[in-house]
């Protein structure tokens, strides 16, 4: 909210205090400032001067040649418009004077007379919309003085961000309390003396509250005989400076007082309000009605309505009816000053989508006390400003009385032992003073009446904040709290997360983080059949693209974009990890099923562009290599790798289900060369996904033991042989296992061969095989015997054909 | 030749001894300075010091001489050995270190060719971050919680003191699955979800995704926060201040000096807003701080009487205070990341430079 320091003066006296010092002090009482602007006028070098002769310009007689008194000469000055007179007090230019969108004034011949300036409107020197003729100052003003300083124009705005709160700081005299306390100072008050002639508002019109839960307070006054026309340029400027365009009169003193006094208010044409009557009702579901801006609005049941005998004439605290709004012929104005249920208003103003400067103030909670006041007020300005008679009395109709809260207890002790520190009963007292808050003494500490526009303050913990807040959190001494020794472990999951991203970025890979919501089209593109349970999608109502309609079900498809933004943007040798959480729903009854799921994916050249390394592309084992370190470093054992198992999207002979103690926790494999083209992909990416909350289970109870070192040195023979493709290196491990020969210590593959004197649809493998007895050197013999087992049930068992 | 040659079995005069043992060393000395190679330097050793040298010759000949010189002599005969050996020793060394060993110039390499490394990965930026954090609070003896993503209005909103239909919800656009299910707009949740479930006292710290309709150069509609809660038995405001002053000044530097400034959360009386002094401009105003001098950090507060309520804690008895702090703005402020939207990019080249 911009709220304009010299406004503020007229309610507190701050003309001593620098800007700046006013912004510190507010933002350290929690409305902080955000911005402070200086504004000063467009112009400069214009001076107040009298019109003293004027005649027809000699060779034209649009123009009018005028003498004008500086106050200390006189000046001949051409002039094109007709308002002025002798003895009009004027705004002039001077040579040399700048004026808005315009070169500086020089001294000029107009059509053979020199012309020493320029008279200005209020358009030309910038202050208003007026370019109908000269500005009229006026008469009183000093001639040959500045126009900015005599006008008092110029002016600093603070721009405050008012917490949602304190609806109280929504006006002008708002923060002007705030200062008040803040700099001890008193509050000024407002001149409001109302002339009231005779008449009575009863005889002319009446306010029937139809629906006092939504509208417990009304009130109305009547001003008869306005004129309606431009507001004074004070209240223009004013309005300005906060941010509200001026519109006339009767309409500026509206803004104004809601402005000044945070009371929204509306002023109808009476002669439109049908009966003279008010009638305060809900509205009915599809009725309509058009707003002041023009718009038809389409209403449901429950939004408050401000009637007349026949019709809607507002919707209550939103925004009036082009029907019964202020025009330009409008004699007659009855004045509202109303309290709507905040909540109401809020619904309302939300459903309506309409947010205005009266709903804002309405829903935040206004005054439920200041709404005669602010009535008061904006009557008397009005007839300041548009001329008109007030008629005596107001109707004031208040069936539901605003509760606002009183004797609240403040306890000495909750207020000590909640902020650490005791501060001084005086200061106490001295702050709910400042503050507006009647306080006395109890025996356990204060009791405290809120003054009625303090709609937070309703407990114990609202008056220590406020207590805190004006003696200063700065002045609240640091402790460190005194807890009993604790030691907190990590729980198996960000056990294992952590285990996942030191093993991965050990590795090489790069940890991303992507959005968890995807486009629900990344299961078509992936493939999925409609049965999956990956279209079982969590659906925003509000995403803010269609690329984030859904909660991800897979980090594939999130993982793969981001794989692909980088090939495009020429990072072509990938690595990428990432552990996130995808959702699955359960209807609309019980919260999603979230997961953490580990995911990553790999491209280009395994170990990237680097000379003591052949051209090695990243691929399958590349990412098994990794998951294998992954599990070997949570000591997870019993691993299968299942060719058989596979993802629609992956290829589906170079892809494998993950499964750790015969229970599925992933899969991995390469992208199927279709899906890979629907990502426009020219790179062959490897994924893989595994369940981190399934690894989780798995390995708690896994404990490490460390084995003695083997005190006997081993053997081993290297052993090459033929097989058919189809035979996996599993299957062989199966085979050799079946020969459960005690000797055998381990198994490794060193080689796999294809081509050249290897016969079509067979591979040649190599494999060595390590003895080591736990008791004994063997000797020779025992080795020979027991790798003639070994090879005896491989080469029965898979038809494998030893090679030498 | 040399001196040595005329020596005969009989006493040798003291000037000849003297001329002989000066003529050894000079001729021996610029011998060992000018040879090459390992080779020559241990022809030289034999030639001077081998059984057959020329010092061992010159050692006989003293042995000969009356006892009178001969303990002299002796000493200055040992004392041309030492020097002949040091010279040879550290010729040895300047041959070994030049290298110019012709074999085994034969096996150079190009020692400054990049060397086999693998491509490093790394840990997202947000991660390490919210992870340090994790770290300084678990040392302070907080435990790690977690809570749901997509979570029902009642533990993101209405338990937390935030009615619906009531301004203060403006605070938090919020992405909604259904009319009481939405996308978490905070990690406060959890502070109702473990203070349900569990009684006092308590020191949580819960890291987590969140997410708000937001997009721009400082707003992700993806973002990740921490909170942080304590409830026990005279848990202070100053309390509040003292943890998050250790916590901040082991984040951004001892020295960082912050702010508490009152502000308003529904969840929290008093609440503060913590700023943190902007490190460019020392708090005079700059452009990176908006000229406030100031850098918003985080929220915090003591924990709101209605929260107590709603999770059926005696607020007579307990006090507590929570925080949240928004991890982004952390890694940006730290790192001197000007563009939200980078972290959730991935392009490589920026997350290998953290």
């Amino acid at each position: 909210m911009l709220i304009s320091l010299k406004w503020l003066n007229e309610h507190v006296d701050i003309a001593d205090i620098t800007p700046d010092a006013i912004a510190q002090k507010l933002t350290m009482a929690g409305l902080e400032v955000e911005g402070i602007e200086e504004k000063h006028p467009a112009f400069s070098g214009v001076i107040v001067a009298r019109v003293v002769d004027i005649e027809v310009h000699s060779d034209a007689n649009r123009l009018l040649l005028c003498q004008i008194f500086t106050g200390t000469e006189t000046v001949p000055v051409v002039c094109g418009a007709d308002n002025i007179a002798a003895g009009s007090v004027v705004p002039l230019a001077n040579v040399g004077a700048t004026l808005p969108g315009r070169e500086k004034i020089g001294a000029s011949s107009i059509r053979g007379v020199v012309s020493h300036g320029m008279l200005c409107s209020e358009e030309e020197l910038g202050i208003g919309s007026d370019n109908s003729g000269i500005m009229l100052l006026p008469e009183n003003l000093p001639l040959g003085r500045e126009l900015a300083e005599v006008l008092n124009l110029g002016d600093t705005t603070l721009n405050v961000s008012i917490t949602p709160n304190r609806a109280d700081c929504y006006s002008i005299i708002g923060i002007a309390r705030e200062v008040a306390a803040l700099f001890d100072r008193p509050l000024k008050e407002v001149s409001c003396e109302l002339k009231q002639v005779e008449s009575h508002i009863a005889e002319f019109a009446s306010v029937k509250i139809d629906a006092p839960h939504l509208c417990p307070r009304y009130s109305a006054m009547m001003i008869a005989g306005v004129k309606i026309g431009q507001s004074p340029l004070w209240m223009r400027q004013r309005l300005e400076a906060v941010g509200i365009r001026a519109i006339s009169n009767v309409v500026d003193v509206t803004n104004y007082v809601m402005m000044e006094m945070g009371q929204p208010l509306h002023a109808f044409d009476y002669e439109l309000l049908a009966g003279g009557k008010i009638i305060v009702r809900s509205s009915q579901d599809g009725e309509k009605f058009v707003s002041l801006d023009g718009k038809e609005r389409i209403l449901r049941k429950e939004i408050l309505m401000i009637c007349d005998a026949e019709k809607p004439v507002a919707i209550a605290g939103i925004m009036g009816g082009d029907n019964s709004e202020i025009c330009p012929e409008t004699k007659t104005v009855l004045l509202e000053s109303a309290y709507f249920n905040p909540v109401s208003i809020r619904k309302s103003a939300r459903y309506l989508g309409m947010g205005t400067d009266a709903s804002l103030r309405f829903e935040k909670g206004i005054d439920p006390n200041g709404v005669l006041t602010a009535l008061k007020r904006a009557a008397y300005l009005i007839a300041q400003t548009a001329g008109g008679v007030i008629y005596n009395g107001c109707i004031d109709e208040y069936p539901q009385r605003v509760e606002v809260a009183q004797g609240i207890q403040l306890r000495e002790n909750k207020m000590a032992s909640l902020i650490g520190m005791v501060i001084p009963q005086e200061e106490v007292m001295r702050i709910f003073t400042s503050l507006g808050m009647e306080c006395s003494r109890i025996k356990e500490g204060f009791l405290v009446n809120p003054p009625s526009y303090r709609v937070d303050i309703t407990r114990e913990a609202d008056l220590i904040e406020e207590v805190v807040r004006i003696y200063g959190y700065d002045r609240v001494a640091t402790t460190l709290p005194t807890f009993a020794a604790a030691v907190a472990l990590p729980s198996g999951r960000e056990k294992v997360e952590e285990v996942v991203s030191d093993v991965f970025s050990g590795y090489g890979y790069s940890q991303i983080l992507t959005f968890s919501f995807i486009n629900p089209k990344a299961v078509d593109l992936l493939n999925l059949p409609l049965a999956d349970e990956r279209r079982n999608f969590v659906v925003l109502r509000n995403p803010l693209v269609e690329d984030h309609g859904v909660m991800r079900t897979t980090l594939v498809y999130s993982a793969l974009q981001t794989l692909r933004n980088n090939v495009y943007s020429g990072n072509t040798d990938l690595k990428l990890f990432e552990i996130g959480r995808v959702f699955f729903s359960k209807g609309i009854a019980e919260l999603p099923r979230e997961e953490n799921r580990l995911c990553a994916v790999v491209c280009g050249m395994a170990f990237g562009q680097n000379c003591h390394f052949g051209k090695s592309p990243a691929g399958y084992y590349d990412v098994k290599g990794a998951v294998e370190g992954l599990f070997s470093a949570l000591s997870l054992r019993n691993v299968s790798w299942r060719g058989e198992v596979t993802e629609p999207f992956l290829h589906p002979y170079r892809s494998a289900g993950i499964f750790v103690d015969e229970q599925k926790v992933g899969f991995i494999g390469e992208l199927h060369p279709e899906v890979l083209a629907r990502f426009d992909l020219n790179v062959v990416p490897t994924v893989l996904e595994c369940s981190l909350d399934l690894l989780t289970e798995l390995v708690q109870d896994t404990k490490k033991t460390i084995k003695a070192l083997p005190k006997f040195p081993s053997s081993y023979r290297d052993v090459s042989f033929l097989v058919e493709e189809a035979v996996t290196f599993f299957a062989i491990e199966g085979y050799i296992a079946a020969a459960n020969e005690q000797l055998l210590e381990k198994t490794t593959v060193f080689d796999v061969f294809r081509g050249k004197g290897v016969a079509a649809g067979k591979k040649s493998m190599a494999v060595r095989f390590v003895y080591r007895s736990s008791e004994k050197t063997l000797t020779e013999e025992e080795i020979k015997e027991a790798h003639e087992r070994v090879l005896k049930a491989l080469v029965q068992n898979s038809g494998a054909e030893l090679r030498g | 030749m040399m001196a040595v040659s005329n020596l005969s079995s009989d006493v040798i005069p003291d000037s000849v001894m003297k001329a002989n043992i000066a003529e050894i060393e000079r001729v021996s000395l610029r011998e060992v300075a000018d040879v090459t190679d390992m080779a020559g330097l241990q022809g030289l050793r034999l030639k001077y010091l081998g059984r057959k040298g020329v010092v061992t010759a010159l050692l006989r000949e003293v042995s000969q001489q009356p006892p009178e010189s001969r303990a002299q002599w002796g000493k200055s005969c040992n004392e041309l050995k030492n020097r002949i050996e040091t010279a040879l020793e550290e010729r040895s060394s300047v041959i070994l270190a030049s290298g110019a060993s012709a074999s085994l110039l034969k096996q150079a390499i190009d020692v400054t060719l990049p060397g086999r490394t693998l491509p490093r990965g790394g840990i997202h930026p947000i991660v390490k971050v919210s992870n340090e954090i994790c770290t300084i609070f678990t040392s302070m003896g907080f435990s790690i919680a977690d809570g749901p993503e997509v979570e029902t209005d009642s533990y993101n909103f209405s338990s937390l003191n935030i009615p619906k239909d009531h301004s203060s919800r403006d605070m938090q656009d919020t992405f909604y699955v259904t009319d009481d299910v939405v996308l978490r707009t905070h990690t406060s949740p959890v502070q109702i979800r473990v203070m349900e479930g569990t009684n006092p006292p308590l020191r949580i710290i819960s890291p987590g995704r969140v997410y708000r309709p937001d997009w721009d150069i400082t707003h992700s509609p993806m973002f990740h926060q921490i909170e942080g809660f304590v409830v026990d038995i005279g848990v202070t405001f100053g309390d509040l201040k003292g943890v998050l002053l250790l916590f901040l000044q082991k984040i951004f530097g001892e020295d960082t000096i912050l702010r508490f400034r009152p502000s308003f959360f529904p969840f929290t009386e008093p609440s503060a807003e913590v700023d943190i002094q902007c490190g460019i401009c020392h708090g005079s105003g700059c452009r990176s701080c908006s000229h406030s001098g100031w850098l918003e950090i985080l929220g915090c507060g003591m924990i709101d009487p209605a929260v107590f309520a709603n999770v059926g804690y005696d607020y007579d008895k307990f006090s507590g205070f929570a925080f949240g702090v928004g991890v982004e703005r952390v890694v940006m402020l730290k790192y001197g990341v000007s563009d939200i939207r980078h972290f959730f990019e991935n392009d490589v080249r920026f997350l290998e430079q953290f």
